[in-house]
């Protein structure tokens, strides 16, 4: 096990006597339990102290564990806690809709012990894995895109290798436009749908040799190796069309969502640092919001750094 | 000392009837579960209560309530056929069955919770 604390499980489950007898059956995983007797009391408790792990019975009076996954999925604070549902043997109910609403896993009702304690292991195990990838690695636990910490990392390693073999190094810095209006307008949960639907976009626009990136906040970045400016532009012109065009994002708060982009590349000189780069592609983006925003413009970098 | 007939302890053979047979949990040989099993049967007489005076009443969300629970925890708890028999209660009243058919499911599962016994055999 890759845990250095110990995990915490959240049981919500109208029944009383489901809560003593899971401690019991657990007990050999060495998890600290935490009961909670009804959807609402659930919700706070893992808004409070958030879990690493969530058994969440269906069938429960006033919220039901549905009701109460679809809560946890939309809030920041909770959407990354694995969800195992609890359902009667003889409850039909609609699996494919909880797994829809994020939930990893299902459990029924009376369990087998060896099996509860098995899933719960796995989603645990895969907890910790995500944990430590997030908060010591380098994915963006929101997004799923690299983070930061990545980014800075990479771009120095292509920067470097750009000189070596005298190639450019492109690289867009991309801005959501007016996402504080999003946030404030519709709510965090909303704009945190907005920037994973977005990370999606970018992903799938660009090449798979690009690297995207969360770079902070709504910006993103994407390191295009090998690639001039006016291949590194045709990407940044291929990302704010599929933004514009995206109709998810009319789904989640009613209207398209645009973006704005500021390109540089370079074939780096041995003295350039990444800082160079990213803030020629930082005065491209102000550029391109102050021009009107929804567009990309190009840096103009000086010719010691050896603009291509 | 008084005469007896030998046999096991605690049965009565006068009124040996197998419907009132003490119902062993499953879980009985195993020392993790005794004490959960002994407070999930100490419960049982209140969860009776309950289901008698939801019946009484025609209090068809209590019934379906309590049946519920039962049916969650019972096979947990090492006794399969209350949860089987109140995932019956359950789904009659669910179905809006005749009063006559819940009131036998609720009886069986009435019975089956008074049977219910935390001593291993
Ligand atoms: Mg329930």
């Amino acid at each position: 096990m890759i845990m250095s604390r110990r995990q915490k499980v959240l049981v919500i489950d109208d029944s009383q006597q489901m809560h003593p007898l899971i401690q019991v059956r657990l007990r050999g995983l060495g998890v600290e339990l935490i009961s909670a007797y009804d959807g609402q009391t659930g919700l706070k408790i893992a808004t409070e102290e958030p879990p690493d792990l969530i058994l969440l019975d269906v069938n429960m009076p006033g919220m039901s564990g549905f009701e109460v996954c679809q809560v946890l999925k939309e809030s920041s604070q909770t959407h990354d806690i694995p969800v195992i549902f609890l359902t009667g043997a003889d409850e039909s109910v609609n699996k494919v809709k909880g797994f829809d609403l994020g939930a990893v896993d299902y459990v029924t009702k009376p369990f087998d012990p060896a099996e509860l304690c098995a899933r719960v292991r796995a989603a645990l195990n895969t907890k910790a894995l995500m944990d430590l990838l997030t908060t010591q690695g380098q994915i963006d636990g929101l997004t799923g895109l690299h983070n930061r910490r990545y980014f800075d990392e990479r771009l120095g390693q292509e920067l470097a290798a750009g000189h070596r073999y005298e190639r450019p190094v492109g690289l867009l810095m991309i801005d959501l436009d007016h996402f504080k209006s999003i946030n404030d307008t519709f709510g965090h949960p909303k704009g945190d749908q907005v920037l994973r639907k977005f990370a999606d976009v970018l992903t799938q626009t660009c090449r798979a040799t690009d690297v995207t990136c969360r770079y902070g906040g709504e910006e993103f970045a994407v390191i295009l190796p090998a690639s001039t400016l006016e291949l590194s532009h045709q990407c940044g012109v291929r990302v704010l069309d599929a933004i514009r065009k995206c109709p998810d994002f009319v789904d989640i708060i009613g209207r398209p969502v645009t973006a704005s982009i500021g390109v540089a590349c370079a074939v780096p000189s041995d003295r350039m640092t990444p800082a160079v780069l990213v803030e020629a592609a930082d005065k491209a983006l102000y550029a391109a919001k102050v021009a009107g925003r929804d567009r990309i413009a190009a840096a103009e970098l000086a010719h010691s750094q050896t603009v291509v | 000392m008084q005469d007896r007939p030998s046999i096991a302890p605690g049965v009565n053979t006068e009124h040996f009837n197998a419907d009132q047979e003490p119902l062993t949990s499953q879980f009985a040989a195993d020392p993790d579960m005794l004490e959960l099993i002994g407070m999930f049967v100490r419960e049982l007489p209140a969860r009776v209560e309950s289901l008698q005076q939801a019946l009484a009443r025609s209090d068809l969300a209590t019934l379906s309530q309590v049946a519920h629970q039962l049916k969650g925890a019972g096979g947990g708890y090492g006794f399969p056929s209350i949860t089987s028999s109140a995932a019956e209660v359950e789904r009659l009243v669910k179905a809006k069955a005749e009063v006559d058919s819940l009131h036998e499911a609720v009886s069986d599962l009435i019975s089956l919770c008074r049977r219910a016994s935390s001593n291993p055999r």
